[in-house]
C-alpha cells in the first residue's frame, strides 16, 4: 500500500513540475490576476455596486480559469507522454496503470490548488480594499446620521464584503475544477489527441451547466419524444451538473451556505471525482500502447 | 530444470483496424524462451514485429492468444516487473528532470527502497559515465547521453532482465563499445538479456543466440556459432606462412579431394581501426 | 472481464449514485433562463451566462442600465433592469435600484413632460409606479428573507402611492426579519396612525415603542404619540407624553 501511494506521489510529484514549467501556466495565472485587478476599475463605474462586482469578476474569472487550467493541463498529458514514448519506461516498471492516472490526476490537482491560492489571495485583497474604501465613503455620507443607522450601514457593508462563504465558494470551485480534471483524464484515456480532448470537453463544459435543466425536462416532462427523451436521459446520466458548484451568485447575493448543502456539494464532487476516474482507469487499463 | 527466464507461448498478435479493413496481424504463433543468464539477439526489418514481442513481454499490450512467463510466473502480474528493466527505443525522458532526478524517479516506481537509492544513483551515474551531467537537465543531454541515462534508469532497481530496444542507437562507437562491454559485464552477473538491433555486427559480438523474426513470424533461432557456420566449410588462419607453404597446403587438398574456397588477407573491421586511431590519437 | 461488460458494471453503479446525489443537491436556484433573453443579450452574453458568468453578465448588464438613466432612455433602462434581475434574482439592490428608477426616475420624468397633456402625463406615471412596484414585488418573491426590499416597497406606497395601510404593513414585515432598519417599527407605526380607523392600533404601537426607553423616544414619536392621544381624546392622567 505505502509503496503503491509512493509510486503514485512520484507520478504526481513529476506531474507537477511538468505543468508548472509550461509557460501557459504563467500566462493564465498572469491572466486571472489582471482581470481579478480590472474589477476593481470597472466598479468604479457603478458606486454602490463596487463589492459586488468585484466579488463577481473576482470569482468568475478564478472559476473560468480554474476550468480552463484544469482541462488544458490534463488534456496533454497522456498524449504527450504516449508521443514523447515515456509512458513506455514507466509502465514498463511495476506501475499499475490505476497508479499511473491518480499520479496524474493528484499532480494537476497540486497545480490547480497553488493556482487557486494565489488568485484567491489577490482577490480577497482586492476585495478588502474596496470594503475599506466603502467603509469609509459610507461613514463620510452618513456622518452627520444618528449612530444606529452608521452601524446598520456599515453591518450591510461589512456582510457584503469578504467572509466565510466566500472561501466556500472558492472551495466549491476547486472541487467543480477537480471533478473537470477526472473528466479529462476519462476522455483522454481514449482519445488520440489533444486537440480532440480539449473540444470535447468545451463541449462537455457547456452541457455540464446545463445537466439540471436537461435531467428535469427529462424527469418531468413526458410531452417530448423518445428521441429527445433519450437525448436527455444521456445527458442526465453521464455529464456532471457543474451548475451546482456555481455558489458563487447565491453567496455573493448574501445567501449563506449551509454546512449540510455544503456537505451534499463536497459528497457529489467526490462521487464525479471517482466515477469518472474509475472509468478512466477501466479504459486505459485496457489500451494498447 | 530451472525456469526459462522468459517464455512466450504459442503468442498471437492481431491489431483490429477500424471500419472493419483488413486487420493487421503482428506476431504469428511465437515460441520462445530465454534461458536465464543467457543474452538474446531478436532480430527482423522494420514492421517484423519486435517491438510487438517486446511489449508484449513487458506486458505493455496483451497477446490476442497465447501467454507470456516471466521466471514461471505470468507477466500480466504487475509485479512481474520488479525483476525486468528497460530501455525503449529512442526512449525520451522527462526533460525538465535532472539526470539524477530521473533515475530517483524510477527507483520510486520501481520500489527501490529509499536507503539504497542515492549509492544507487550515483553508482550508475558512474557507470553510464554521466556523473558530471548528474544535475542538468535532459533537455540539454544529447542522444548517445539520453541513451545511457535509459540504460541506467533500466537496470535501477538490479533486474534479473534486461530487455534493450535498439540499444546502441544514436551512439558513437566508443560510446557503443562500452555499452556492449556493459552487457557482457551484466551477463556475468547472471542477468538475462533480451536485445533488439538492426546492428548485426554488435549482436553477433555480444548474443548468445538469435532468433529472427519477419512477418511477425519466428523464421530462425538458435546459437550464433550454429546459426552461422557453413557446414561444409572450415577456416584456417595462418600467420608468417611462406608462398611455398600455402603452395603445398593448396596441393595436399586437392588431392584430398576438398577444394579452397578463397584465398584472402584477414581484414579487421573499421570499428576496430577506428578505434585503434582514436585511442592512439588520444594518446 | 470483458471491457464492456467491466464499463458497463461502472455505469451501472455510478449512474444511480450520481442522479440520486444531484437531486439531493438541487436547490432553488435562479431558475431557468427564457428564451427570450438569448435574444436580448446576444449569443456571446448567453453563452457566458450557460458557460457560469450568469452573475458577471447580470453586473455588466445593470451597469450598461446606466447608460439608459443618462440618457433618460426609459424604455431601455428597463430592459436592461429586467435582464439583469432574470439572470441575477438574488441580488437585492438590482430590484431596489428597478424599483427606485421606474417609480422615482422614470415616473418623474414622465409627469414633467411638456409634450403630452397633464392626463396622459399622469397615467405615464402610474403606469411606471405601478412598474416599479412590480420590480419590489417579484423581487421579494424571489428574496422573501430580506427586509431591504419590504423597506423599499414601504417607501413606494409612503411617497408614491400615498397608501399608508401598505406601507404601515410592509414596514412592519420588514421589522420582523434579520438585518432590518431600526427604524422599521417607528415607521410602520407612523404610517399606520395616517390609517382611517386604525388609529388605536398605531397608538398602542406607538406607546410599545416609547416604554421600550430614551433609544426609541425620539422627536417623531413623541409628536404622533401627542397627536394619537388628541385624537382618542386619552384621559390626561394616562396620557405618556404631557
Amino acid at each position: 500500500m505505502s509503496s503503491s501511494l509512493g509510486r503514485i506521489g512520484a507520478i504526481a510529484r513529476t506531474t507537477f513540475i511538468e505543468l508548472a514549467r509550461l509557460r501557459v501556466f504563467y500566462v493564465l495565472v498572469l491572466f486571472a490576476l489582471v482581470l481579478i485587478i480590472s474589477s476593481s476599475f470597472l466598479a468604479r463605474i457603478s458606486f454602490q455596486q463596487e463589492l459586488q462586482v468585484t466579488k463577481d469578476i473576482g470569482l468568475g474569472a478564478i472559476n473560468f480559469f480554474l476550468s480552463m487550467l484544469a482541462i488544458v493541463a490534463t488534456a496533454q498529458l497522456l498524449p504527450r507522454d504516449l508521443e514523447d514514448r515515456v509512458i513506455y519506461s514507466v509502465l514498463a516498471k511495476p506501475v499499475r496503470r490505476f497508479e499511473y492516472m491518480l499520479g496524474k490526476f493528484f499532480g494537476v490537482l497540486g497545480l490547480l490548488i497553488i493556482s487557486l491560492v494565489a488568485m484567491s489571495i489577490l482577490c480577497l485583497a482586492v476585495i478588502h480594499l474596496r470594503e475599506g474604501a466603502a467603509v469609509r465613503e459610507t461613514m463620510q455620507q452618513l456622518a452627520q446620521s444618528p449612530s444606529e443607522e452608521l452601524d446598520h450601514a456599515l453591518v450591510g457593508v461589512h456582510q457584503a464584503g469578504a467572509n466565510r462563504d466566500l472561501v466556500l465558494a472558492l472551495l466549491l470551485t476547486l472541487t467543480k475544477a477537480a471533478v473537470l480534471i477526472s473528466l479529462t483524464l476519462c476522455i483522454s484515456s481514449f482519445a488520440t489527441s489533444n486537440i480532440f480532448t480539449i473540444t470535447a470537453m468545451a463541449m462537455v463544459y457547456l452541457v455540464g451547466h446545463l445537466e439540471s435543466i436537461a435531467r428535469d425536462f427529462w424527469l418531468h416532462q413526458r410531452a417530448a419524444g423518445w428521441l429527445v427523451r433519450a437525448f436527455l436521459a444521456a445527458v442526465a446520466f453521464f455529464f456532471p451538473d457543474l451548475q451546482a458548484f456555481n455558489l458563487s451568485d447565491q453567496i455573493i447575493a448574501g445567501g449563506s451556505l449551509s454546512n449540510l448543502m455544503l456537505l451534499k456539494l463536497l459528497g457529489l464532487g467526490v462521487i464525479y471525482i471517482v466515477g469518472y476516474l474509475v472509468i478512466a482507469i477501466a479504459i486505459f487499463s485496457r489500451r494498447e500502447l | 530444470m530451472t525456469e526459462p527466464a522468459i517464455r512466450v507461448i504459442h503468442a498471437t498478435k492481431i491489431f483490429p483496424t477500424p471500419f472493419r479493413r483488413r486487420r493487421i496481424v503482428a506476431l504469428q504463433d511465437l515460441n520462445l524462451e530465454i534461458a536465464p543468464g543467457e543474452i538474446y539477439g531478436l532480430l527482423g526489418p522494420n514492421g517484423s514485429g519486435k517491438s510487438t514481442t517486446l511489449k508484449i513481454i513487458l506486458g505493455l499490450i496483451g497477446p490476442t492468444r497465447g501467454s507470456v512467463r516471466i521466471f514461471g510466473r505470468d507477466n500480466s502480474s504487475v509485479a512481474v516487473r520488479r525483476d525486468i528493466g528497460f530501455l525503449p527505443e529512442n526512449a525520451y525522458f522527462h526533460k525538465f528532470l535532472t539526470g539524477a532526478e530521473t533515475l530517483r524517479f524510477h527507483a520510486k516506481l520501481s520500489g527501490l527502497p529509499r536507503r539504497q537509492t542515492k549509492s544507487r544513483v550515483a553508482e550508475l551515474l558512474a557507470t553510464v559515465g554521466l556523473a558530471r551531467a548528474a544535475d542538468a537537465r535532459l533537455g540539454t543531454y544529447s542522444k548517445g547521453m539520453l541513451q545511457r541515462i535509459g540504460l541506467a534508469q533500466a537496470l535501477i532497481h538490479y533486474p534479473k532482465i534486461l530487455v534493450l530496444d535498439e540499444p546502441t542507437a544514436a551512439v558513437d562507437p566508443a560510446g557503443s563499445r562500452d555499452i556492449q562491454n556493459l552487457i557482457v559485464s551484466l551477463k556475468k552477473r547472471g542477468t538475462t538479456i533480451l536485445l533488439s538491433s538492426h546492428l548485426l555486427t554488435q549482436v553477433q559480438e555480444v548474443c548468445d543466440r538469435v532468433g529472427i523474426l519477419h512477418r511477425g513470424k519466428l523464421l530462425r533461432e538458435g546459437h550464433l556459432e550454429d546459426l552461422l557456420a557453413i557446414e561444409n566449410q572450415t577456416e584456417l588462419i595462418v600467420e608468417n606462412a611462406t608462398p611455398d607453404l600455402l603452395h603445398r597446403l593448396e596441393r595436399e587438398i586437392a588431392a584430398a579431394n576438398a577444394r579452397v574456397v578463397a584465398r584472402r588477407k584477414p581484414q579487421t573491421s573499421l570499428e576496430q581501426l577506428f578505434l585503434k586511431v582514436t585511442e592512439t590519437g588520444d594518446e | 472481464m470483458k471491457p464492456v461488460l467491466a464499463l458497463i458494471l461502472i455505469l451501472a453503479a455510478f449512474v444511480p449514485l450520481k442522479l440520486k446525489m444531484e437531486a439531493a443537491c438541487d436547490r432553488i436556484g435562479p431558475g431557468a433562463l427564457s428564451i427570450d433573453l438569448r435574444e436580448q443579450i446576444g449569443q456571446a452574453a448567453f453563452i457566458a451566462v450557460l458557460g457560469g458568468f450568469r452573475s458577471v453578465i447580470a453586473d455588466l448588464l445593470f451597469i450598461d442600465a446606466y447608460s439608459g438613466w443618462e440618457r433618460t432612455d426609459w424604455t431601455y433602462l428597463l430592459l436592461r433592469l429586467r435582464q439583469a434581475t432574470e439572470l441575477q434574482p438574488r441580488a437585492i439592490l438590482f430590484w431596489e435600484m428597478a424599483g427606485w428608477h421606474m417609480a422615482w426616475n422614470a415616473g418623474t420624468a414622465a409627469l414633467e413632460d411638456d409634450s403630452k397633456s397633464p392626463a396622459a402625463r399622469r397615467r405615464l406615471q402610474h403606469d411606471y409606479l405601478e412598474l416599479g412596484e412590480d420590480f419590489l414585488v417579484r423581487g421579494i418573491a424571489h428574496n422573501p428573507e430580506k427586509p431591504q426590499l419590504y423597506e423599499a416597497l414601504a417607501r413606494l406606497y409612503r411617497d408614491k402611492f400615498h397608501d399608508h395601510a401598505r406601507a404601515a404593513e410592509n414596514f412592519e414585515k420588514a421589522s420582523r426579519l434579520p438585518g432590518h432598519a431600526s427604524y422599521d417599527e417607528r415607521f410602520s407605526a407612523y404610517e399606520l396612525s395616517y390609517c382611517e380607523g386604525r388609529e388605536r392600533e398605531a397608538y398602542d404601537r406607538l406607546l410599545t415603542l416609547y416604554q421600550r426607553g430614551e433609544n426609541q423616544r425620539l422627536p417623531r414619536l413623541l409628536n404622533q404619540l401627542r397627536a394619537m392621544e388628541e385624537r382618542l381624546k386619552i384621559p390626561a392622567n394616562e396620557r405618556v407624553i404631557p
